[in-house]
């Protein structure tokens, strides 16, 4: 840390103090914006914390005079919070900021306009990033990280203000998509129904009116919801409008939407190019899909296997593991493809000892009964048809498209 | 001694009996004066165990243990009070412990006791609740907490508790003034009585021995009152007799005047219960040894202190006029009767309040000509000095009774106790606020309630504060007044007004409305109201008016008090009329005392204030934390409230072994939880009074203080968080290794709570018992209450959890079954061994069979340790699982076959869902038909089938199970040429439905058979 004079300090200090008050007569967003972000590491902000460490007593600075005060609520906490920061403690950073944050929220609702809607995002945006880091060092320290909770039932409040009619609106959603990104990490997503709902079901304001940046992030997250309830037809949908409006520069957040989109897409019978696999880095599906392509149920198994950790994580093995019984239709498919090259009259009979034959091959063994019963599933499930004839252990398969497609619908269940 | 008068006691006086809770909940109050909540609470519960004890006829020791604790929590509370209270207290416990053998008394009155004491302590605290709000704004507050109890509903409980009060007071009294041992007595009551006590001792003394404590006590209190006030040497000479200190004596005095209008109403309950036994027992040892009623007095004290949390101090003041009630009895019972009676609810608020002023002054007056005056004083102008003088006695007087409780081992009701408890805590709280100087603004803001509740009030306040009541409404009382003939017009007229000014007061139109034109309301009919009277004392009338309280409960809880209600009056005092005809006399003489002594109690009252003032310090004033408005509905609100909680406690109490109840950290969370919800409760009602408002946030602040202070002196009273939890942590007793769970309301008792190594022989010989799952259901669950009791968590504990979820799990018992698990996750997570990987798996089974979340699932799994993924039931789970996803049924029957520990037996649980799955797709997929034996075999009907597939091999059994399976599901079934069952699959397929099960059972838990339930009960 630079040595500071305390004239310097001084300086910095009241400099910082002018824009700030600059910016908020001026009704100027964009740089209160730059004046909130504590946790951007901008320079001017780490001159301003060292400066904060040498000359300690900025709040009579603030206090002192009437330009200032009004903004004291603001500013004092926020200074606490730079100064912590920048010392590294980050739980108290995290605190101060939150009390900042709370008297922004009071001033912005009295704001008629919607021109702090910048510097609000940049409040909502430092509560989660604060939050975090200080749950961090919580947890390092053996405590129970709370903090971002805490900023979670913050920005429920701030969304409160948001989400009434008016010109703020437009803001709501950058909100509730970071109380997606809070709620998700803390692993309370039932939490996102009552915003979703608010945003949904408000007939005020058309959803296609909120800013891109935050529909997109919307649907990738509301999509991610639907697939736990799996739900593949509209999970397909917001994944895709996610993936249809976002920026093709940001690819990591493509990588994002397609972690999620392409496990949907395969189980409602789509499977995507390798290119795309490649592109984005998510080779751990190359095998999926590969084992879909060949109904090869052991290389399916096996990649799932290998990366069982990611997909739990992410949240999509169960999604990948009910490929499986298309991995069985794909397999019977091609027996049946190759009993029709030797004896097209006899093809639509599918011996079933024949199938476990080719399951042998693959090496899983399973014993006729089993594979009876994946057969009748697989009947069952409108994934083959025709019928299976008990005494005989004989498949008959419709003669009308036997294997039909998914087309875009998920398998019956 | 204490031991000795604890066992006589338990069969004999309620009095004693309570003299003695009192005396516990002081002596756990020790910090009394300064108002250590905690510490009284615990000194409480344990004199309800003790009580406990004592009513079911076995006489605990533990009790005695509490008294050296008690006495010196007491010391130190004096301390913290002002020095020249400290050694009054002093004095005091010494006193109390031997009067304490006089408690005594008459065994009968035990049983009597018990009985009456939780109806009685009920309508006391309401009762005192009332009084203590109109005087003190913060009163109301904490008494709404209590008033719950129903107490309020019933006016006959409410007599009775009147008159236990009374009863308690007395002895407090009696302690103070010298326990006097009749001579002090006497003269005390000579002073005093002059009027009042003769009449009642002859009379009542005849009829009611509660009478007789009551009078005692009034006639002690004034005498301790007027002690104080006036004649400081007098006390000093007391003392050198009596051993009391003059402050507590003082305090104690002031309180029961306070208590007048409980006592009136109570009064008569209390003859009327004790009855026969009562009044023989009683009669000797009143006359003789005034100590009984001493103690009783104390008792009552420490019931009221229970049901004040918040307005502790209020309920000791409650306590305190108990024994005035006996002199003011005579005119505020009428008019407070009337409206008690009337209202039952309503009334009984205003009543309070009017007698309780009342008592104040009588208690200031301390002489004779005051004892009139507190008689009429309840309704009047007591109310404003009253909340001073009411703070000092209050205080005084818990400190008292906490002595007493130590020597003395009160047979308390488990309920009383409870609420003695509760009383305690806030009145702690209160104290502290008052010590802060609130007296003051507490004056001030107590003068105006008073107003509102009564005209016979108002009319004592103009005397005392010109201010208050409008004169054109003091000229409308008097000129009301005037038109009566006799003293039960008088009364009659009183109450009528009270009514009136409470009305006005309630709607506003106090100070607009023209008294002077405001036509003078019909003279009510003079037998009425003395057969009102009488009623209240009269025991019969009382009994039906309990039964009826929980009716009139629910309307009270959101009515406005009634205005007026005399038409129910009439027949409650038919009944007691005859018996109680003796009662009006000394009645009327009482009222023209109370004449006299109403100036003169004025002026006595702002003596005392400025004295104690100055003296604040000494002073352990209670402030009254909330002020309450007299209005009948929040104090009805409050009522009610309490009521629940009194019963909880009631019942705890009950249960609670010894000393350690009061201490248990979860007894104290809970009550703090209670009282701040009840502090919730009251600002709605404080809202009409800014003053009240301050008060109570002061009051709770200086309580919060108090209890850090007390904390020094007494470890049990400490704050919850700066519990050192290790010293409270119960180390069992009982050897015992069969014991029936009962759910713990209270602190445990460590002479119930097996320890350590008994624990393990438990375990073992349920695991090994031949008896049913209730019973080791039952035995588990005490075997994990103990446990957790003791804070005991190693192996021991996983073990028993592990035993108990594993029966649970083999009888399908769910509920019982996650408790055990989740349990068990925490101990694991600790780091205790176990069968970690069994209970994964099964937690794994539950969660995908049962609960069907997806996300849990999820996260269940991805929890997985790479260990638990190569553990055999953990696999066997994650089997399981992805034959249930897949609807792999053929892999699910065979899991299920093999199936580790008691997988099976969580997998019982779907295995009909399954299985109705597995035969619509059957139904759907094969064609034509398919052989039942093969379903039979490949859904696990066959049981002895090896799991060879595509064998033939089948069990008849089960075939012929699947045959009856599959008919209640709808299926078709038909049998081809060779005599082998079909199913017939394409009818079957649209016709398959899943049948209601046929154990189902309202109650949804068919393991709960009603025979099992029954021979449980009875065990």
């Amino acid at each position: 840390m630079a040595y500071v004079s305390m004239g310097e300090a001084h300086r910095r200090i009241t400099d910082y103090l002018n824009r700030f008050s600059d910016a908020v007569l001026s009704q100027d967003g964009a740089s209160l914006k730059l004046l909130l972000s504590v946790s951007s590491n901008s320079p001017s902000l780490l001159s301003l914390a060292d400066a904060l460490n040498v000359f300690q007593d900025a709040t009579r600075l603030i206090k002192h005079s009437d330009s200032y005060s009004q903004f004291a609520e603001i500013l004092v906490p926020l200074f606490r919070s730079l100064h912590n920061y920048r010392l590294g403690n980050l739980i108290d950073a995290y605190q101060a900021f939150e009390k900042s944050a709370n008297a922004f929220i009071q001033e912005f609702r009295n704001w008629d306009s919607a021109w702090a809607l910048e510097a609000l995002y940049e409040v909502a945006y430092e509560i989660r990033v604060l939050a975090e880091r200080a749950d961090r060092e919580l947890a390092s320290n053996g405590k129970s990280p709370e903090k971002l909770k805490g900023a979670g039932s913050f920005l429920m409040k701030v969304f409160g203000v948001l989400a009434g009619k008016g010109p703020k609106r437009v803001g709501a959603l950058y909100v509730t998509c970071q109380l997606f990104k809070i709620y998700f990490k803390l692993g309370t997503v039932h939490l996102c129904r009552s915003v979703i709902r608010s945003i949904e079901t408000a007939r005020i304001f058309d959803f296609e009116e909120f800013p891109k940046r935050d529909k997109v992030t919307y649907m990738y997250y509301t999509g991610r919801l639907e697939v736990f309830n799996e739900n593949f037809p509209a999970a397909d949908h917001k994944l895709s409008y996610a993936l249809k409006h976002c920026n093709p520069q940001s690819t990591a957040n493509i990588r994002m939407i397609l972690k999620y989109l392409i496990p949907v897409k395969l189980s409602i019978g789509i499977l995507p190019e390798d290119w795309l696999l490649e592109k984005y880095n998510l080779v751990e599906y190359r095998n999926v899909v590969q084992a879909l392509r060949r109904g090869d149920l052991r290389l399916l198994r096996h990649a799932l296997l290998e990366h069982e950790d990611q997909f739990l994580r992410s949240g999509v093995y169960l999604v990948l593991e009910k490929l499986e019984l298309q991995v069985y239709q794909r397999l019977i498919k091609k027996i049946y493809i190759i009993q029709k090259q030797k004896d097209p009259s006899k093809a639509h009979q599918l011996k079933l000892e024949v199938i476990v034959k080719a399951l042998k091959w693959l090496e899983m063994d399973m014993d006729v009964d089993e594979v009876e019963c994946i057969v009748a599933i697989l009947i069952y499930k409108n994934l083959v048809k025709g019928y299976f004839a008990h005494k005989s252990k004989v498949v008959v398969l419709s003669k009308q498209d036997p294997f039909p497609k998914l087309n875009g619908k998920p398998v019956n269940s | 001694m204490m031991n000795q008068g604890a066992e006589t006691l338990a069969t004999v006086d309620p009095s004693s009996l309570e003299n003695r809770y009192v005396i516990n909940g002081q002596g756990q109050a020790s910090s009394y004066p300064p108002s250590a909540a905690g510490s009284e609470a615990l000194s409480w519960t344990t004199h309800r165990v003790d009580n406990s004890s004592t009513e079911n006829g076995i006489p605990s020791n533990s009790t005695y243990n509490y008294d050296p604790h008690m006495q010196q929590p007491a010391a130190i509370s004096s301390s913290l009070g002002s020095s020249s209270t400290q050694q009054d207290y002093n004095g005091y416990t010494s006193y109390s412990n031997s009067s304490d053998p006089y408690a005594y008394g008459s065994t009968g009155y035990q049983g009597y006791y018990n009985n009456n004491y939780q109806q009685q302590t009920n309508s006391y605290q309401q009762q005192t609740n009332h009084s203590y709000s109109q005087p003190v704004g913060a009163y109301q507050n904490t008494g709404a907490p209590y008033q719950p109890l129903s107490s309020f509903q019933n006016t006959g409980s409410y007599a009775g508790s009147s008159s236990y009060t009374s009863t308690y007071y007395n002895p407090g009294d009696y302690q103070t003034a010298g326990g006097y041992p009749s001579s002090s007595y006497n003269n005390q009551t000579s002073g005093w009585n002059d009027g009042n006590y003769a009449n009642y001792t002859s009379q009542q003394y005849a009829n009611y021995t509660p009478d007789t404590n009551a009078v005692y006590s009034s006639g002690t209190a004034p005498a301790t009152s007027v002690n104080y006030q006036q004649h400081y040497k007098q006390w000093a000479d007391y003392y050198s007799q009596t051993e009391v200190s003059c402050a507590p004596g003082t305090e104690n005095i002031a309180v029961n005047s306070t208590s007048n209008f409980g006592t009136s109403t109570g009064y008569p309950t209390f003859n009327s219960q004790p009855h026969p036994p009562y009044n023989q027992s009683w009669r000797p040892e009143s006359v003789p040894s005034e100590v009984p009623p001493v103690q009783s007095g104390s008792v009552v004290s420490g019931a009221y202190d229970g049901y004040w949390k918040h307005g502790a101090p209020t309920a000791q003041i409650h306590n305190t006029s108990p024994a005035q009630p006996h002199f003011q009895k005579p005119l505020e019972q009428k008019s407070s009767y009337d409206s008690f009676q009337d209202q039952q609810k309503t009334a009984c608020p205003q009543g309070p309040s009017l007698q309780y002023p009342a008592s104040h002054q009588v208690s200031h007056l301390s002489q004779s000509p005051q004892v009139p005056h507190l008689s009429q004083l309840p309704q009047v102008p007591q109310l404003n000095p009253v909340p001073q003088t009411y703070q000092s006695p209050v205080q005084t007087a818990p400190s008292l009774d906490t002595r007493r409780v130590n020597k003395l081992q009160i047979p308390t009701n488990p309920r009383i106790a409870s609420n003695l408890t509760f009383g305690i805590t806030k009145t702690d709280k209160d104290s502290s606020t008052i010590s802060a100087a609130a007296k003051p603004a507490y004056v001030s803001v107590s003068l105006p309630k008073p107003n509102e509740k009564t005209p016979s009030s108002t009319g004592a306040d103009s005397m005392l504060k010109p201010g208050m009541f409008p004169k054109s409404l003091r000229g409308y009382v008097e000129r009301a007044l005037a038109r009566c003939k006799d003293e039960t017009q008088m009364m009659a007229c009183q109450a009528t007004m009270k009514d009136m000014i409470t009305k006005a007061t309630a709607d506003g139109t106090l100070y607009t409305r023209d008294w002077d034109i405001e036509p003078l309301f019909p003279l009510p009919n003079s037998d009425d109201d003395n057969k009102e009277i009488l009623q209240g004392t009269t025991p019969i009338s009382i009994l039906p008016k309990f039964k009826r309280s929980p009716n009139r409960r629910s309307k009270s809880r959101w009515e406005p008090l009634p205005d007026e209600k005399p038409i129910e009056k009439p027949a409650y005092a038919n009944n007691n009329a005859l018996k109680y005809a003796g009662w009006m006399h000394a009645n009327e003489k009482d009222r023209k005392t109370l004449n006299f002594g109403s100036k003169d109690n004025n002026s006595n009252n702002t003596k005392f204030l400025s004295l104690e003032q100055k003296g604040a310090s000494k002073i352990i004033q209670r402030p009254v934390k909330k002020q309450r408005h007299s209005d009948g509905l929040g104090a009805v609100e409050n009522g009610d409230a309490s009521s629940d909680s009194d019963k909880e406690q009631g019942l705890t109490a009950y249960y609670a072994g010894a000393s350690a109840l009061a201490n248990s950290p979860e007894e104290r969370r809970r009550r703090e939880s209670r009282s701040k919800r009840f502090e919730k409760g009251q600002g709605h009602r404080t809202e009409t009074n800014h003053h009240k408002a301050k008060n109570s946030g002061a009051g709770n602040l200086y309580a919060r203080r108090a209890m850090i202070s007390k904390n020094f002196e007494d470890g049990a009273s400490r704050a919850v968080e700066d519990m050192d939890w290790d010293t409270l942590t119960v180390k069992g007793t009982c050897q015992e290794i069969e014991k029936r769970y009962l759910r713990l309301t209270s602190a445990p008792d460590p002479s119930s709570v097996r320890p350590e190594e008994v624990l393990e022989k438990a375990l073992l010989m349920v695991q090994n018992s031949q008896k049913n799952y209730l019973y080791k259901c039952d035995q588990l669950k005490s075997i994990r209450q103990d446990l957790t009791v003791q804070r005991i968590r190693n192996q021991l504990t996983a073990k028993v959890y592990e035993t108990h979820a594993r029966l649970a799990l083999e009888v399908g018992d769910l509920p019982e079954y996650n408790q055990c698990q989740s349990q068990l996750k925490v101990l694991y997570a600790e780091g205790i061994e176990g069968c970690h990987m069994e209970f994964s798996a099964y937690h794994l089974l539950c969660v995908i069979l049962h609960s069907n979340n997806y996300r849990d699932l999820l996260s269940s799994m991805s929890r997985l340790s790479d260990e638990a993924k190569r553990d055999k039931a953990v696999k066997h789970a994650l089997a399981v699982r992805a034959a249930v996803t897949s609807g792999n049924y053929v892999m699910f029957f065979r899991l299920y076959k093999t199936a580790p520990n008691l997988n099976t037996c969580l997998m019982d649980l779907y295995v009909e869902k399954m299985r109705f799955k597995a035969v619509s797709c059957m139904s759907r997929s094969y064609r034509p038909t398919l052989p039942v034996s093969y379903i039979a075999q490949v859904l696990g009907f066959a049981t002895v089938v090896p799991a060879n597939e595509g064998s033939d091999e089948k069990d008849l059994d089960g075939v012929e199970e699947c045959v009856e399976w599959l008919k209640a599901h709808g299926a078709c079934l038909i049998t081809d040429n060779n005599g082998e069952i079909q199913l017939d699959t394409k009818p079957t397929s649209s016709s398959l439905y899943m049948p209601e099960p046929e154990d189902a059972v309202s109650h949804g838990d068919a393991s709960l058979a009603v025979n099992d339930f029954l021979t449980r009960t009875t065990l």
